[in-house]
């Protein structure tokens, strides 16, 4: 492993670790087509590089909503045991599957993330479940607007499912897979945005943690690639956090979605 | 009625957990890192993945190889919302919620068998 090897890692996990944050991705699905098509690692190796990330960015995250209790702990643990069952499937099925299949998986879950970026600009719910309707009763400080927003959560067993088939995701490819819980937590359960956001956020560390034994067992976890990237992505994370606050509008999603659905293509025909 | 504090115990516990976490096994990578760096050998990466006990024993002997300190920073990382599931039962305990701490065991101990069935 060369110098330019280490610098090209941290400088790959930083730009994709900055990207995913301002875009509310996470590293994962920037990293993995970064490390396959730019670094040439095999699929299984990307990804879990990918999971290592994904649990610095989720436990950094998820450090801060915690504490500022926006992050609805109670659900988000329910909601885990979902997700753990999903990723523990979802990492023993990627260590059957060769490297090709899962890049092929993984090309399609772009273009369904491509979508999912774009159609959650258009969809959320601004009017919140209120409290005493639901389960898992929860207040926050939003910041934004200085008020104290009140909530309570319903239809969990529809994002138990969702939470399950996330989960499957997240072993299975090494991404995160907030761009799904979340909007199932706003649109179904009446969760807001921010909540939902936080929540998933915190949910995601263990749902990779639930895999990464997995991959390590079955030797893909090289840690001359996954530490500079690891790190990296974990520094791009906090200056995606802060650029994110500044810029609004919905150009730059639609310009990362083209550029998903160009990955999409890439990991495909590779 | 009771105080607030008591009531957000298991968020500062699990904040704390997290950050400890993070930053421990940051640390561990970049002094890996560093190592690989200065190293004057060549860095070997061993042919089978160590399994932690392996990892513990060389970073307590003393040796500082480089791959294997990277390995303790990412075990560490990757052990660090087991330990933060862990914190949430105790937290959950402290605030009298049993049927949270029920909640969090059985995740944790989902996580510790998919554990212990992958380093055999």
């Amino acid at each position: 492993m060369t110098a330019g090897s280490f610098l090209l890692l941290i400088g790959g996990g930083i730009v994709t670790g900055t990207v995913g944050a301002m875009l509310g991705l996470g590293g994962g699905v920037f990293l993995t087509p970064f490390l396959v098509l730019v670094f040439h690692l095999p699929m299984h190796q990307a990804i879990a590089t990918s999971i290592l990330a994904v649990i610095a960015t989720s436990s950094a995250g998820a450090a801060m909503n915690v504490e500022r209790q926006i992050v609805n702990l109670r659900l988000g643990m329910t909601l885990e045991v979902a997700t753990v069952v999903g990723a523990i499937f979802g990492g023993l099925t990627a260590n059957v599957l060769s490297g090709e299949v899962l890049s092929r998986i993984f090309s399609f879950l772009l273009l369904c993330v491509s979508f999912m970026m774009i159609w959650r600009t258009r969809h959320s719910r601004g009017i919140s479940t209120p409290m005493g309707a639901g389960v898992f009763p929860a207040s926050f400080n939003d910041e934004a607007t200085g008020e104290v927003v009140s909530y309570s959560v319903v239809r969990v067993p529809w994002v138990m499912g969702v939470s399950l088939i996330a989960g499957n995701i997240s072993g299975l490819l090494g991404v995160g897979g907030g761009i799904f819980k979340v909007p199932a937590m706003n649109m179904i359960s009446g969760i807001p945005l921010k909540a939902a956001t936080a929540t998933s956020n915190f949910m995601i560390g263990v749902t990779a943690a639930a895999s990464a034994f997995i991959y390590f067992a079955h030797g893909h976890l090289n840690p001359l690639v996954a530490s500079p990237a690891a790190l990296g992505v974990l520094m791009g994370s906090f200056v995606g956090v802060r650029i994110n606050r500044r810029i609004k509008g919905t150009s730059l999603t639609w310009i990362f979605a083209v550029v998903l659905c160009l990955i999409s293509l890439k990991m495909f025909w590779r | 009625m009771e105080s607030t504090a008591s009531h957000h115990i298991v968020e500062r516990w699990i904040g704390w957990t997290l950050r400890l976490g993070v930053w421990a096994s940051a640390a561990l990578m970049v002094l890996g890192l560093a190592l690989a760096w200065f190293s004057t050998s060549t860095i070997h990466l061993p042919s089978e993945n160590p399994r932690p006990t392996v990892v513990l024993h060389s970073l307590f002997s003393g040796s500082l190889d480089p791959v294997m300190v990277m390995f303790a920073g990412l075990l560490l990382l990757m052990l660090t919302p087991f330990l933060r599931v862990l914190t949430a039962a105790a937290g959950f305990a402290a605030e009298r919620d049993r049927t949270f701490v029920v909640v969090a065991l059985v995740v944790f101990a989902m996580l510790l068998a998919e554990l212990v069935f992958s380093l055999q």
